[in-house]
């Protein structure tokens, strides 16, 4: 799931393989506007079926953020 | 502006492996995508291959059209796409006759602010949302959306240049479930699902190809497992497949679409190596033949080369080999054609029957699909457009006034040490109005709120559609007599609805009754802010000097200046 996630996000971004790590800041990657954000987090839901709700979605800081969100829904599955 | 993680993005990274549209390429062809909703997304994934129009915010296709001095028409793109929410455009409004006024103000507000030259391509309707599910009459839906389509239908026989989009299409092929997205809708504005953006892309691409190239009149077409499945000489033992069923469903399903292709006027031939006694039967009697002989300009059915009989057929019909596009399931002929005609196109052939209906229609979107429109088209309406031009301008600029009038736009200013997190949000994230992409961090901004030589104000933007939210800020350092603009951003949301004039326009004649004679704005230029480059020009500031990407301005407050924004109320706490 991690690695999905990671490359998910890194294809929305047009960012080489590897370039998003867990420790990744959003406020730290140029290209990740606010467009990006909302395409990463629709494209969690579209594609790998992870439901993140409004309010906790705009607040994600960084990809662990993110991850956990991953974790604690397919826990929940 | 280089990315702080020290990567690129590869530009034109993406080359489409579509083999039925090779050689009708678009590049070069400068494209704006519009919507009354956002689509900034589309945007950015047509970027990789072509050129695109940057527009200045989003969800404001009216407004980017009707206003003369926009970027939109800086740019003139060769091609503008508008992909229209229906239920955004009639403003939820289910009652039919309110509903169709609201179209008809969309189409007259498009009338005034298409440009003179360019193609359109408008797309129709399809409500979506839950509010059009408990309708008791959902007739009622229909009914609207094909008021819509055919008002489109009527605009783009008025106009040369206008041709139908056909969104609802796409929706229908991906179903209404999977073609949204509420999620993105709520977040930002998007309501199209990325499988349903990337349908939309690929529908623009293709549209782009169709418009780039001369389009082909003559289908060549093979008849053993091609037209039908199996081979003709064997029918005796084993019957071709043509049928109402599985495979032999498929290949009559081929037939319907190649017929319906005929009727848009595209020529149909046969080259063919099959003896005429074993194929002609089948042609003329088979009970699941759609295409008759009479439905063919040509058929050659013998042994000879196919090249041979493609170079006959050419002179026969007296058109070019670049007009034939040649079909057949063989490899081996395909590449023989390929390589001893190579005028003639060679799409590929699905590798199964089922595919072939589909495949088909794709062959015809690419290679046979009329150009949008002729050259001695686009030339009539430069002409009279020209001598329009100057007339026009004045028009629009009115039009445009009281379109923004209609939108009843109420800014307030609000307190900057309540709201200090959407402060910082919007100096930090916004990228397009964004004069000088200073960068601030919080306690940068405390201390900016804090300091008497600082002036930090925020801006709520209401209008009749709703509360925009806090879209606006600006920071200006005061000292001696003169303020200067460090920071002003506007959120994309707001953009093109002249509100920065009215900032200004206020914020100096608070600065003036503050006692302050001069103000002094800078413009920074990144990769992004491109659409704000004019704007202290367009504030009547004059311009001190400009290097490398940076330009100062100064205005004296003491003179008259000349602005125009429609701003229904202003209100302001006094907080100095």
């Amino acid at each position: 799931m991690k690695d999905k996630v990671l490359r998910l996000i890194e294809e929305i971004l047009q960012a080489p393989e590897g370039a998003i790590t867990p420790e990744t800041k959003i406020a730290d990657v140029e290209e990740w506007d606010s467009l990006a954000h909302v395409m990463i987090i629709g494209a969690l839901e579209e594609r790998l079926g992870v439901e993140i709700p409004l309010d906790e979605a705009v607040e994600i800081t960084c990809v662990q953020e993110i991850l956990d969100r991953c974790q604690g829904r397919t826990m929940q599955a | 502006m280089i990315s702080r993680m020290g990567y690129n993005v590869p530009k034109a990274n993406r080359r489409r492996g579509d083999g039925a549209a090779a050689g009708r390429g678009g590049m070069g062809k400068k494209l704006a995508i519009l919507s009354n909703v956002n689509i900034n997304s589309l945007i950015r994934a047509m970027k990789t291959e072509f050129e695109v129009y940057e527009p200045e915010g989003y969800g404001n296709e009216l407004l980017l059209l009707l206003d003369i001095q926009s970027g939109y028409h800086a740019f003139r793109p060769d091609i503008t796409f508008i992909w229209t929410d229906l239920a955004e455009l009639i403003r939820h409004e289910p009652e039919e006759e309110k509903a169709l006024s609201y179209m008809e103000e969309w189409f007259a507000a498009l009338e005034q602010g298409m440009p003179d030259r360019g193609i359109f391509y408008l797309s129709d309707g399809h409500l979506w949302g839950a509010e059009w599910e408990v309708l008791s009459d959902n007739g009622q839906r229909y009914v609207l959306e094909n008021a819509f389509r055919r008002k489109l239908e009527a605009f783009c026989g008025r106009h040369a240049n206008a041709y139908i989009l056909p969104c609802r299409g796409l929706v229908e092929r991906l179903g209404a479930q999977s073609a949204y997205s509420e999620t993105m809708w709520y977040m930002g504005k998007i309501p199209y699902s990325q499988a349903m953006q990337k349908l939309m892309c690929e529908t623009m691409r293709q549209r782009v190809r169709v418009i780039s190239g001369v389009p082909r009149k003559v289908l060549a077409l093979d008849l053993d497992n091609t037209l039908w499945g199996g081979l003709a000489g064997e029918a005796d033992y084993e019957p071709v497949l043509l049928s109402e069923e599985h495979k032999g469903l498929a290949y009559k399903n081929l037939q319907r679409v190649i017929g319906q292709m005929r009727r848009q006027g595209v020529m149909l031939a046969v080259v063919s190596k099959n003896n005429p006694e074993d194929a002609m039967p089948i042609i003329e009697k088979h009970p699941h033949m759609v295409l008759r002989k009479e439905d063919f300009v040509c058929l050659k059915i013998n042994w000879k080369p196919k090249a041979d009989n493609l170079r006959e057929m050419a002179e026969q019909l007296n058109v070019g080999l670049d007009s034939f596009v040649f079909f057949d399931d063989s490899q081996a002929e395909r590449e023989q054609i390929r390589q001893m005609l190579p005028e003639v196109a060679v799409p590929d052939f699905p590798d199964r029957p089922e595919k072939l209906p589909e495949a088909m229609a794709e062959i015809y979107r690419a290679y046979f699909e009329k150009a949008a429109v002729t050259d001695e088209d686009r030339e009539k309406t430069a002409q009279y457009a020209a001598n329009a031009r100057r007339q026009e301008m004045r028009k629009q600029t009115a039009d445009l006034a009281s379109f923004l009038k209609t939108l009843e736009i109420r800014v307030r200013v609000e307190d900057a040490g309540q709201n200090r997190e959407r402060l910082y949000q919007l100096v930090n994230k916004t990228n397009q109005f964004n004069l000088t992409t200073v960068r601030y961090d919080r306690e940068q901004l405390a201390d900016c709120i804090g300091r008497a030589d600082r002036l930090v104000r925020l801006y709520r933007v209401t209008d009749r559609f709703g509360d925009n939210g806090i879209v606006g800020a600006v920071i200006a350092a005061l000292s001696g007599d003169t303020a200067r603009i460090e920071e002003f951003v506007l959120s994309c949301r707001v953009m093109g609805r002249h509100i920065e004039h009215a900032v200004i326009d206020r914020l100096e004649r608070e600065l003036s009754g503050l006692g302050y004679a001069y103000i002094e704005g800078v413009y920074v230029k990144t990769a992004k802010n491109q659409p704000v480059e004019q704007l202290y020009d367009q504030l009547g500031y004059k311009l001190l000097s400009d290097t490398s990407g940076e330009k100062r301005y100064r205005r004296a407050l003491a003179e008259p200046v000349e602005r125009e924004y429609y701003i229904a109320e202003w209100s302001q706490k006094n907080e100095r």
